[in-house]
């Protein structure tokens, strides 16, 4: 018989691989403090109502990018698939909203004061909620439907598929889109309610501060819908069945629950939300084109990520968390706001090295563990 | 299996493929269709001309036949198909019909619709109602409803039992005459026939791209230097089983590698093509094995959402302000020069195009021999299953790190040429479409088949190319694409002789890797 | 198995097939000239919509009138003269077949929010093919391909061109960057361009033989930007921004230095993502320096939507300076009240001439928006056009073979030593490196909604 080699105690044995996380989580550190250093205690040129309005810009696109990585962190969980098409369903939301500000801009309601008034500008916040309301409605429809065609006969197929599919659906989506409405790039008339540019007047550190109304606006409405997502999902049945579905599919369906319209409502949910997003990204924003979901869904999705896929508060974290990275990273670490992209996404992968799961850790099946 | 569709599925079949028409004539489809048929019946269209009106019924008419065929369903009793496609026909009509009363209602009403719907005029209105206003739409409905009958008759007949005898009759008599033929053949032939078809792939691959002109050149190497990416990131994805969305960093090191040694800008190193390539292909491995290190531990969709960030870094980073004075910034590198092949250099497109076939050849060599050694053998068990792959004693972050690199040197190397033929590169080329467009050239065309990359790679970069009338429509095209291959053929057009996943669905949780934080996961 | 293989050979022989089989015929030749302007794709009002509405102008608007064509004669020369001619010539000849056009290109973003200038670009370009007479039978046509105004599309696009045996010349690349990278495909070939509207410096820097432009460049409109603010406006400190990519780089990189020089102070220079939609975190910064200042180097989309956020963001007092590619309908469209006080550059008009206004006419009726509104560049996409297809017709010889010939080299050079070419909009006279703008550029206010010359 052969002898029992005698291994080397764990603790020496040391490869390359597992020295690289210290190494790299130490030189990372390293680089932020000194940039932190530059800018906080050598150069010191920014007073504290700097930071806040860069923290105010930052909190406002955060709270866009939880809403559409709420959806992509809901579908992830049922499903276990990333829903590329999803910033696409958001822009779908954004052009919708703009045909509803269009129509409203152009049908007038003749009033004895005003002869030539629109209903945009008689009744804006009544517009504003119909942009909402039809925004969301087409984008749940559009993800009702994506999810029907696209995803619902690849279920049973290994994870690549979907994805391919997912890409397929989003690129069809942003094309037509494109030949749909012309690849020109066009504005959202707001009512005079929420006019670009106006805004609310803050007094900070001696200084004031504009906050635009429609980020406001964005910000509140971004809060009251996580939290009614939230709610949903906990206290209602059908929030029930999807964390029963999103736990264990065979036993969920045992237990009586229709997988099949779970997975719609799913679906259907993620995309309303993804439309709301659209719909303030557009008011906020002002501009609609094909493409204008793209980069916001991959940013969402890096926030979903960030989190803790399938952690819906994981998402809403990630979202704010990313959108304060993108305002504040730049200037905070002295670094060109080219670059923003580059450090919200080191930021991604130091997290991700040293929490694998994202911040608030991942919410998957049992029994995929 | 149930021979008999519902007449709600027919309803459901007349209602989509309504939807699908309104869609194709809001994008202005209807147009380029018809130019289509138009030129096959030898009749060219200029550019931004209506048809003839009578392409346009036989487009309506083709259409109708495809929507009551599909009614049917697989259903073979005549009278029910009559009703299927009678019900799905009416359901195509009536839709139809009522986005005709629309549009002309608009129309007439005087709002400007070509301000929203750029692609939809009144002149396309009117081709589609086939010139006749008003009656058009009823046309719409006549036509629909009695191709939808006759595409459902159709369709029940060809499934009849008299047809299908038949069509089997002639596919056996042809099966018997095959093996007759071949057991009568010696061995040898069979493998003089195989070599011999081999020997004329060859020399058609030497002459053709001395004959076809330079045009042909280029859409045929850019296919040949997506196949070698492809073959690459195959080596990633469908071997070694990591999911990578960034492919286009490795891609852009190689680019930029032989821009940067082999060109006047911006610092003058004119080391040559070769120099270029090996540098090219040993910055691609340190970038793997940068990106690599950290993200042992990532499962599947995590390491999906690294590596697109480390593409989109390595690319803004290309392009920024920063390094302007390294890469050449937003403006790129121009006036790459040609490779030279011992003292004399590349004249020609043909000289490029033999260099990416041999690169090709190179390629699937390597990626042969990989496949079928220990290693690749290593990559399939931790594909299959991490934790059992580790219980046999395969070092997962060694072999995971090798195929990062393996790949990345593939994406070197195809980054390298592509660079070299264009004669220029910049940050632009780069961009998260190469990454997605590799992914989906290997999906499409058959993951870990080479064949199926090299088809996939034709039929996602070289058709958009041919396809010049339909310009405005290729990437709704290939999007569309994409999910229907996935839907129809989700192993590939031509699927690996070896199967791809033993079980339907992976075990996503790197397990081996995690630590356990009380094991349960709420 | 055997599926594979025959699909393997069915796809073998459609490429041997599709190698060898002859050029599909030709499309159908439009009518007359004029007509296929009308009936051109453009994104214009359809003529059943409303009537051509004339310009409402101070002096009497000129009708536009089909071109009067003088006879077309050009004798037949034998091939063998036209082959000494071809084998003389540096880059050799374009050879078009009887019964196909005579091709000018053009290279510019005709999707994504800088589309305009791409559009416009079209448009002058059609109404130049459309007043240009036949010659020897032959027609011409332009061919405009989208490069999304960047340095990978503009190479795309060249080598499109460059495959294609029937483009004599490019009225291109539009923009900057684009045309940096198709220059160096075209100076192999022999393609010659005229740009219209390329403004970087650095291209005629090169030592290119190809590359012509017409408009000013961007370091004389940094010089002048400069001048302008710190002497006549009295502003002393800028913030500089631009998209990240070349000309807006470019542009503001001149626009530094010159500023610098003047005697003013450089507080800011940055560059931003290109076509996102918040810019508020980085114009948050700027404002904490308190710049006079800010100017722009880049495209409408982003000016505008800067012009937009800086009214929110502490910048309110701030001037915002823009530059050629910011200027256009579009912006203010998209800036509204914001683009008050705003400015920006433009080419210097040349003097109004009963041709200019036939252009205007012309494109007013065939496009429903008057001209110079999508972009400044109009008139200059019009001429440079017309010019390529003048040239060509000189130096084109029909061999007795029925085709037509038109030596690359010559036609280089010819364009190069353009003197005294009288368009609509500027006087083209060419210099060794390829300068062709006489007239220089001029700064523009907006003010009331329009655009308004500042002196």
């Amino acid at each position: 018989m052969n002898s029992v080699k005698k291994t080397k105690p764990l603790l020496k044995r040391r490869n390359l691989y597992q020295l690289a996380r210290p190494i790299f989580g130490i030189i990372f550190l390293a680089i932020i403090l000194w940039r932190l250093y530059i800018v906080f205690v050598m150069k010191q040129q920014y007073g504290s109502d700097f930071w806040i309005r860069l923290i105010i810009s930052g909190l406002i696109i955060g709270g866009v990018y939880s809403l559409i990585a709420i959806g992509y962190t809901l579908v992830y969980g049922i499903l276990l698939m990333i829903n590329f098409a999803h910033g696409e369903v958001m822009m779908i939301g954004t052009f919708a909203g703009y045909f509803i500000f269009e129509a409203a801009n152009a049908i007038t309601v003749p009033t004895a004061a005003n002869p030539e008034i629109n209903i945009a500008n008689a009744y804006p916040a009544v517009t504003i909620l119909i942009a909402f309301i039809v925004g969301m409605f087409i984008a749940a429809a559009t993800g009702f439907f994506l999810e029907k065609i696209a995803y619902r006969p690849l279920r049973k197929a290994p994870r690549l598929i979907p994805l391919i599919s997912a890409i397929g659906a989003s690129i069809f989506l942003q094309n037509a889109a494109q030949i749909l409405f012309s690849p020109q790039t066009r504005d959202y008339d707001n009512p005079s309610l929420m006019a670009r540019g106006t805004g609310l007047d803050l007094l900070i550190g001696g200084s004031t501060i504009k906050v635009p109304y429609t980020g406001i606006f964005t910000f509140i409405l971004s809060i009251l819908l996580m939290v009614g997502l939230y709610l949903l999902v906990q206290k209602t049945r059908l929030g029930k069945s999807m964390r029963a579905v999103a736990m264990d599919k065979p036993t969920a369906s045992l237990m009586g629950i229709d997988v099949d319209r779970t997975i719609s409502s799913t679906f259907i949910i993620s995309g309303a939300l993804a439309g709301a997003a659209g719909v303030m990204w557009g008011i906020h924003n002002g501009l609609v084109y094909y493409f204008v979901g793209f980069i916001p869904g991959i940013k969402a999705f890096t926030a979903a990520v960030l989190g803790g896929i399938g952690n819906i508060p994981g998402a809403m974290l990630g979202g704010m968390f990313l959108g304060l990275v993108e305002s504040v990273g730049p200037t905070a670490l002295d670094i060109s706001y080219q670059l923003k992209d580059v450090i919200a996404f080191v930021i991604l992968i130091v997290i991700l090295i040293f929490r694998p799961s994202g911040i608030l850790g991942e919410v998957l099946a049992e029994e995929k563990v | 299996m149930n021979n008999n569709q519902p007449i709600r599925k027919s309803l459901q079949i007349g209602v989509v493929f309504g939807i699908i028409i309104v869609f194709m004539v809001l994008i202005g489809f209807h147009i380029i269709a018809a130019t289509l048929i138009s030129k096959a019946f030898g009749i060219a269209v200029a550019r931004g001309k209506i048809p003839e009106v009578r392409f346009m019924l036989y487009l309506h008419i083709l259409f109708g036949l495809w929507m009551g065929w599909s009614a049917s369903g697989k259903n073979i009793n005549r009278s029910r198909s009559l009703l299927q496609g009678l019900v799905s026909g009416l359901s195509t009509g009536v839709v139809v019909a009522l986005f005709d009363l629309l549009m002309t209602f608009l129309i007439q009403s005087g709002t400007d619709v070509r301000s929203y719907l750029p692609e939809f005029s009144f002149d396309r209105m009117e081709y589609f109602l086939l010139g006749l206003g008003q009656n058009g739409i009823f046309a719409h409905l006549a036509i629909y409803t009695f191709t939808g009958i006759a595409g459902s008759l159709f369709a029940a007949f060809i499934r009849s039992s008299a047809v299908k005898q038949f069509s089997e009759t002639l596919k056996s008599s042809y099966e018997e005459k095959s093996e007759l033929i071949k057991s009568k053949l010696p061995p040898f032939a069979i493998k003089i026939a195989t070599y011999g078809f081999y020997a004329l792939l060859l020399a058609i691959l030497l002459i053709l791209p001395t004959r076809w002109g330079s045009y042909w050149n280029f859409v045929i190497g850019l296919v040949g230097i997506y196949v070698i990416a492809g073959i690459g990131l195959n080596i990633i994805v469908g071997l070694s089983g990591q999911l990578m969305l960034g492919y286009a960093a490795f891609f852009a090191m190689g680019a930029y590698s032989v821009a940067l040694v082999n060109s006047p800008h911006p610092h003058n190193l004119l080391w040559g093509f070769w120099p270029g390539i090996a540098v090219g292909i040993i910055t691609s491995i340190l970038a793997a094995v940068i990106l690599g290190l950290p993200i042992m531990r990532l499962r599947g969709d995590y390491l999906a959402i690294v590596t697109l960030g480390f593409g989109e870094i390595i690319r803004i980073l290309l392009k920024s302000d920063v390094l302007t004075s390294l890469t050449g910034g937003p403006r790129g590198i121009h006036d790459i020069r040609n490779p030279a092949f011992f003292g004399s250099p590349f004249s020609s497109d043909v000289n490029y195009v033999y260099l990416i076939f041999a690169g090709i050849a190179i390629t699937v060599f390597l990626f042969n021999r990989l496949q079928n050694s220990r290693t690749g053998r290593a990559w399939l068990a931790i594909k299959e299953d991490t934790l059992a792959a580790q219980a046999t004693g395969v070092n997962l972050q060694r072999y995971k790190l090798l195929a990062l690199c393996i790949g990345a040197a593939f994406a070197g190397l195809a980054g390298g040429i592509f660079a070299a033929r264009n004669n220029f590169t910049g940050p632009n080329d780069h961009s998260l479409m190469v990454s997605i467009n590799t992914l989906s050239i290997i999906i499409v065309g058959g993951v870990n088949s080479i064949p199926g990359i090299i088809l996939g790679a034709f039929a996602l970069k070289g058709l958009p190319e041919i396809l010049r009338e339909i310009e405005n429509y290729r990437l709704l095209i290939f999007g569309a694409l994409l999910i229907v291959m996935m839907l129809v053929r989700p192993n590939g057009l031509w699927p690996s002789s070896r199967p791809l996943f033993e079980k339907s669905s992976q075990p996503p949780v790197d397990d081996s890797e995690k630590e356990t934080r009380g094991g349960n996961h709420a | 198995m055997k599926k594979k293989v025959l699909l393997s050979v069915v796809l073998l022989f459609a490429l041997v097939l599709a190698a060898c089989a002859p050029e599909a015929a030709p499309a159908e030749e439009a009518a007359p000239a004029e007509e296929e302007a009308m009936e051109e794709e453009a994104p214009a009002e359809e003529e059943e919509v409303a009537p051509a509405e004339e310009e409402a102008m101070e002096e009497e608007a000129v009708a536009c009138t089909p071109v009067e064509c003088p006879a077309d004669d050009a004798a037949a020369m034998p091939v063998a003269d036209v082959q000494a001619v071809c084998d003389a010539d540096d880059y050799g000849c374009a050879v078009i077949p009887a019964g196909e056009t005579v091709k000018i290109g053009m290279g510019s973003p005709m999707t994504g929010g800088d589309s305009a200038f791409g559009i416009d670009a079209e448009n002058s370009g059609l109404l130049a093919v459309a007043d240009a007479c036949p010659f020897a039978g032959f027609n011409f046509e332009l061919v405009a391909e989208d490069d999304g105004g960047l340095a990978d599309g503009g190479a795309a696009v060249a080598n499109k061109f460059v495959a294609d045996p029937t483009v004599v010349a490019v009225a291109g690349h539009l923009f900057s960057g684009a045309s940096a990278a198709a220059a160096v495909i075209y100076e192999e070939v022999g393609i010659p361009m005229l740009s219209p509207s390329a403004t970087a410096p650095f291209l005629t820097e090169e030592g290119w033989d190809v590359f012509n432009r017409v408009p000013f460049t961007d370091g004389a409109a940094a010089k002048a930007s400069a001048d302008y603010l710190f002497n006549e406006l009295g502003l002393t400190k800028a913030a500089i921004l631009h998209d990240g990519e070349d000309y807006g780089k470019s542009l503001t990189t001149l626009f530094d230095a010159a500023f610098k020089e003047v005697g003013g102070e450089v507080v800011y220079f940055d560059a931003i993502t290109s076509k996102e939609a918040d810019y508020s975190p980085v114009l948050a910064t700027i404002a904490a320096l308190e710049p006079d200042v800010l100017f722009f180097g880049g495209y409408t989309q982003d000016g505008s939507v800067l012009t937009n956020q800086m009214k929110t963001t502490g910048l309110e007092d701030a001037v915002f300076f823009g530059c050629d590619g910011t200027y256009g309908v579009d912006f203010l469209d998209r800036a509204g009240e914001n683009a008050e006080g705003t400015f920006h550059t433009i080419p210097k008009a040349a003097e109004v001439t009963d041709a200019q206004k036939r252009f205007d006419t012309c494109y007013m009726e065939a496009y429903g928006i008057a001209a110079k509104e999508l972009s400044p560049y109009s008139y200059n996409s019009y001429d440079a056009t017309t010019a390529l297809i003048m040239l060509t017709k000189e130096l084109a010889m029909l061999g007795d073979d029925g085709s037509l010939y038109v030596p690359r080299g010559a036609l280089v050079t010819a364009v190069r030593n353009l003197d005294g070419y009288e368009g609509i909009g500027n006087i083209i006279t060419c210099d060794e490196v390829g300068e062709c703008n006489a007239l220089g550029m001029v700064i523009v206010e907006v003010v009331d909604g329009e655009f308004v010359p500042v002196n």
